[in-house]
């Protein structure tokens, strides 16, 4: 005896973004938790040495968090006024931030009152920094002065007045205890040398820079503001290597992933991007709620810290794979493997007699009702409601079998009117789905042909008809519309066509699925 | 329900108080006459509206009106007023010189008192030197040429407005002074900073002390004048973001620690007018007019405590003409001689509308409708009789609006200035024909009329290359949106070439989604008309459009179905409607010969549907309803 044939499910090919390495790393986080803070979040910086706390300045606030807490382990609140720039030493030790009030205060970690104060500045000081050797300080002001200073005595060292507007950033040499870099309002990007006090590179990047940051090797800068991100090379004298321009509002903040492969940038208009460092395009997208002042990466990509000028702090941690199977295993106890393998690795040896049994198969239900012939059930399980929503597909596919064996008639026909509106219902949903369209025009002919001669009697179903015309007018118009373009298109291939005759004669039909972006989803 | 005062305020939640409530722009009445209204609005300027013919009076703008903005306004008592010196010379009128309100108080934020005289129309004189902070009330003694004014300072002056000087100057209270009130008889004086103190005015010495309000006094009043036995004097105050006025009772035992009386309101006070009682026997007559807008009317015998809070006699509101009635904020009220007349200041701050209106005090509440459009657009040229504007001297400094510390651009005093100090000398330019004036200059340097068409095509370009850009999808769903074909022409020729690649590939992305697909083919079309040459140029546009054409390709495969089956739904429908047609037919004969309108369901089914044996009540609804459409049709 044949067995009988499960209805075979169509599976289309369905546009949609490209799933790549990145997107799925970059989309492997937890939701976010969200920390309201005092004010927006300015400047989040991670402390080199682990556990990785960061720092998070807040209006008058800087607040350290743990790797996993919600709650800050420490915070600093002896500002008189709006803080800047809280950032770590590199040895996670001392944190440093600038004051609205122009005072520049050296903070322990452990402790709660400044260490050393700083004073010299005459205006607010938005950039703070340690140089490598760990024992200056570097500051910029909006005094349009950027200064450093001696630790130990607290003196300052020298001042630099370069710069002909506010200097709102700033970062020092990780390799070079006497090179740091400045970016402001003036739009340029300046290095410095200690030893030779002025600037030895002036970049200039055209708008008010927002933020700079180093590569690793050092050998690249990147500057923020505007709307424009750029790379520069340093070794070759600050010339410009990429001007990105990926954001439709001022770009506030950057960050690189660890292995330095990806750059993010976030801006006001709530975006952050990530771009790949060799070709330079973005590679994925994240939105936030609102514009985004500063961003920060934990070593390992392990969590996206951004804050916000809603003064909303949100982090992302990384998904861990020990996780997702403990929720998998707390969710459900499935047999083990064991169980459905039993036996199936047996090979037989050359002597054995084989018996086949016959695998029991899983049909599903209007596959069983389709197998006892009865149509019109398995019809109706096949517009119950999950399936009719969810899964139109397979509807379709039920009518579509119901047609090739020539017994659709027999399954449309006898039905009352609340069956025959669910039937038309679906029928409307789904007509201009091109997918299903010329399953569903032929079943909508055979209920005309079968109802027509109580058409009328059931103001229900005359009104889904005549919904039916109007959406099947609508279509036919736009058809006609897309058979214009169609036109358009043709005449447009058929103008580029002779220079590449030798590739094709039959150009519009040249398969282009390799080169575009279609993934099947089951 | 009242906090006790002092116990949980600070000096700096008092202050955040008075600074909200002094948002309230000051507006007052003329007193005795009311013939004048003083208003200073937003922009600084004070306006002086005469109530009888209801136009603008005087126009006065204070030479530092952005800066030191007035925060109060009080009118000096009624005084002879000497007329101007070309009146003097005709003796029939110099003979009947009546009292008129003449002499305004302004406060300003700036810690000076502005004295203008609307006899003259002109500043008076100007009192500082007294106040380090920014003043908050003003206040006239009834009979002496005095002023009292109270400031952020936590002072209260007392001006000599014979001399101009400070008569006397003392420290009030530990926060702002926000309120002043001078009795009747002139003997004492309320102040209200972080408590209410009772000044005795001959001493100076604190005469009692009231706690009560935990937000800032914005309002104080004498309720009766004094009696000779002292258990009969009440006051009334009232607070910012308080739904209550409290009246205060002065006893001769000094066991006055709590408010007797206190008035419910449906917002906080913004203007007060009472009618004081002058014995037990006379009922106090109080209008309040809320921050919503509304006016309360209230009338009450002052004896003694009461205990639970009393609520308007009657209310008033006021409302536009439209179909839906868009509430008309009162800015003032003034209680008439009778208890019927009210006088009413609605509308805008900037142009007020004065009249005299009979209440129904019988009523509870009262809706009264104006049209304010109406009695806006009555043009006030003529009538504004002296427009006073600052007179710049060199010396002055100039602040530009901007970020404090940002270097604003200066520009040097050109000969422009000069020009427009002569315009202004008669007569100030309206913002609208300032206005027409960029307008004109505009038009005439580019030579080409624009309409706003165009303008708009131009953002939406800019959006959509920002969106595209930075592939944001909400910016996308907006340019999308748009139904104007005008609109996306402009906007797709308006696109600038690297733009329309990713277009495309955004309208072919977007094209999945059915519900979108009929609006993409606009810009489709529009794409490939306006960018043909470039679209051909391109080397890969197989490839690049490819995917697009498949999409369309499998759509319109099945135009010919469709067609057809829209061939086959068109014959059936017209077929029920015709079937439908004969049946109204049939209704309406038989309706012609029963002369019978209204038929019964069973009538309509035993007509409409002999033959079928299962039918709906619900489809009898819509025979009828069809039947009704046919009925029009004929």
């Amino acid at each position: 005896m044949a067995s009988f044939k499960p209805t075979k499910i169509q599976v289309y090919p369905k546009l949609g973004e490209k799933v790549t390495q990145d997107t799925l790393y970059w989309k492997n986080y937890k939701a976010p938790v969200q920390i309201k803070e005092f004010g927006a979040v300015t400047s989040i910086d991670f402390s080199p040495v682990t556990p990785h706390n960061f720092a998070v300045t807040a209006f008058t606030r800087i607040h350290i968090y743990g790797p996993f807490s919600q709650e800050p382990v420490k915070s600093f609140t002896r500002f008189k006024d709006t803080a800047y720039c809280g950032r770590f030493r590199s040895d996670g030790q001392l944190l440093v931030a600038g004051c609205e009030d122009s005072v520049v205060r050296l903070f322990d970690v452990s402790g709660k009152v400044a260490l050393r104060l700083f004073k010299g500045h005459t205006k607010a000081v938005h950039l703070t920094d340690f140089t490598s050797d760990r024992y200056q300080i570097l500051t910029g002001s909006d005094d349009y002065t950027c200064r450093l200073w001696d630790i130990p005595n607290a003196t300052e060292l020298t001042t630099y007045t370069e710069h002909t507007d506010y200097i709102r950033c700033g970062v020092t040499s990780k390799l070079n205890r006497d090179l740091f870099i400045t970016g402001s309002y003036d739009h340029t990007v300046k290095l410095f040398d200690a030893r030779v006090e002025k600037s030895v590179i002036t970049m200039d990047h055209g708008q008010p820079v927002e933020s700079v940051l180093l590569y690793p090797s050092e050998g690249l800068l990147v500057s923020a503001g505007g709307r424009h991100v750029k790379v520069w090379d340093l070794l070759k004298g600050g010339q410009p290597l990429v001007s990105l321009k990926n954001h439709h509002k001022t770009v506030t903040s950057l960050a690189l992933s660890s292995n330095g492969q990806r750059l993010l940038s976030a801006s006001l208009d709530r975006h952050v991007k990530v771009y790949n460092t060799t070709n330079y395009k973005v590679v994925h997208n994240f939105d936030y709620a609102a514009s985004i002042l500063s961003l920060g990466l934990a070593p390992d990509d392990a969590s996206i810290v951004v804050g916000m000028t809603n003064s909303i702090l949100s982090i992302k941690h990384r998904k861990n794979q020990e996780d997702s199977k403990e929720i998998a295993g707390q969710q459900r106890r499935r047999p083990s493997y064991r169980v459905f393998v039993k036996g199936k690795n047996y090979v037989p040896k050359q002597d054995d007699y084989l018996v086949s049994k016959p695998v029991k198969e899983h049909l599903a239900k209007y596959d069983k009702q389709l197998q006892r012939f009865n149509v019109s059930k398995a019809l109706d399980t096949a517009l119950g409601t999950y399936i009719r929503f969810r899964k139109p597909e397979i509807t379709v596919a039920v009518i579509k079998e119901l047609d090739r064996r020539g017994t659709l008639k027999n399954a449309l026909a006898g039905r009352d009117e609340r069956g025959l509106s669910q039937l038309l219902n679906f029928i409307i949903g789904n007509l201009v789905d091109a997918r299903f369209t010329p399953v569903l025009v032929t079943a909508a002919e055979m209920i005309l042909d079968i109802y027509q001669s109580v058409i009328g009697q059931s103001p229900v179903v005359d009104r889904q008809l005549l919904r039916l015309q109007d959406l099947v007018k609508r279509e036919i118009e736009f058809q006609k519309d897309l058979l214009e373009v169609l036109g358009m298109l043709d005449t447009m291939f058929a103008s580029s066509l002779p220079r590449k005759e030798s590739a094709s004669a039959s150009a519009p039909t040249v398969d282009p699925f390799p080169t575009c972006s279609l993934n099947t989803d089951s | 329900t009242k906090r006790v005062g002092g116990a949980g305020t600070n000096a700096s939640e008092m202050a955040a108080d008075g600074g909200s409530s002094s948002l309230q722009l000051p507006c007052v009445f003329s007193p005795k006459s009311r013939q004048f209204l003083a208003l200073c609005a937003q922009d600084g300027r004070l306006r002086i509206w005469n109530t009888d013919s209801k136009t603008l009076h005087q126009e006065y703008v204070p030479s530092a009106h952005l800066s030191a903005t007035c925060t109060c306004i009080a009118w000096g008592p009624c005084r002879t007023v000497k007329e101007g010196p070309q009146r003097k010379k005709r003796k029939s009128e110099a003979v009947q010189v009546e009292e008129k309100a003449d002499l305004l108080a302004m406060g300003t934020a700036a810690g000076t008192v502005l004295i203008y005289s609307t006899a003259k129309g002109a500043l008076h004189c100007t009192l500082d030197g007294a106040h380090s902070g920014g003043v908050n009330c003003v206040q006239w003694h009834p009979e002496e040429s005095l002023l009292y004014s109270g400031s952020d300072d936590t002072n209260i002056v007392e001006w000599d407005l014979q001399t101009g000087k400070t008569r006397s100057k003392w420290k009030a209270d530990h926060a702002a002074v926000t309120s002043l009130c001078v009795s009747p008889d002139g003997k004492l004086l309320l102040s209200a900073g972080h408590i209410i103190k009772m000044w005795d005015l001959d001493t100076k010495e604190v005469y009692r002390k009231f706690t009560g309000h935990s937000t800032a006094v914005t309002t104080l009043r004498f309720a009766t004048t004094r009696p000779p036995d002292s258990n009969g004097l009440y006051f009334l105050s009232g607070a910012a973001h308080d739904r209550l006025l409290s009246v205060w009772q002065v006893r001769e035992d000094g066991k006055d620690k709590n408010s007797v009386v206190s008035f419910t309101l449906t917002d906080e006070p913004q203007h007060i007018d009472l009618v004081t009682s002058n014995s037990k026997e006379e009922a106090v007559r109080l209008a309040v007019v809320c921050k919503d807008g509304q006016l309360h009317l209230f009338e009450h015998f002052l004896n003694g405590p009461c205990k639970k809070p009393l609520s308007p006699s009657c209310t008033v509101q006021m409302s536009d003409t439209k179909e839906s009635p868009i509430p008309i904020p009162l800015l003032a009220a003034v209680l008439g001689a009778d208890t019927r007349t009210v006088m009413l200041a609605y509308g805008s701050h900037l142009q007020p509308v004065m009249e005299k209106v009979e209440i129904n005090t019988a009523e509870r509440h009262v809706c009264l409708t104006r049209d304010v459009q109406t009695t806006l657009s009555l043009s006030m040229e003529t009538t504004v009789s002296k427009v006073k504007t600052p007179i710049v001297n060199a010396k002055s400094k100039v602040l530009v609006p901007g970020l404090p510390g940002h270097k604003a651009p200066l520009k040097g005093t050109s000969q422009g200035s000069e020009k427009r100090k002569k315009d202004t000398d008669t007569k100030e330019m309206s913002i609208a024909e300032r206005l027409g004036e960029i307008d004109l200059s505009t038009v005439s340097e580019k030579g080409a009329s624009k309409g706003t068409a165009s303008l708009t095509t131009d953002n939406f370009a800019v959006l959509l290359v920002q969106g595209l850009e930075s592939n944001d999808a909400s910016i996308l769903n907006k340019v999308f949106q748009t139904r104007k074909e005008m609109v996306i022409k402009k906007t797709v020729a308006r696109l600038p070439l690297s733009a329309v690649l990713p277009l495309v590939e955004e309208v072919t992305y977007t094209f999945v989604l059915s519900y979108r697909a009929a609006l993409m083919v606009r810009w489709l079309k529009a794409v490939l008309m306006h960018h043909t040459s470039y679209l051909a140029s391109l080397p890969d546009l197989v490839t690049q459009l490819g995917v697009l054409y498949h999409m369309i390709e499998s759509r319109v495969k099945m135009f010919h179905k469709l067609t057809k089956l829209d061939g086959k739904l068109y014959l059936l429908m017209t077929q029920v409607s015709a079937n439908i047609c004969s049946v109204v037919h049939s209704i309406i004969s038989f309706n012609l010969t029963s002369q019978e309108l209204s038929l019964s369901h069973k009538e309509r089914m035993s007509l409409s549907s002999p033959h079928f044996c299962s039918y709906t009540p619900g489809s009898c609804e819509a025979v009828k309803t069809q039947a009704e459409k046919f009925e029009c049709c004929f």
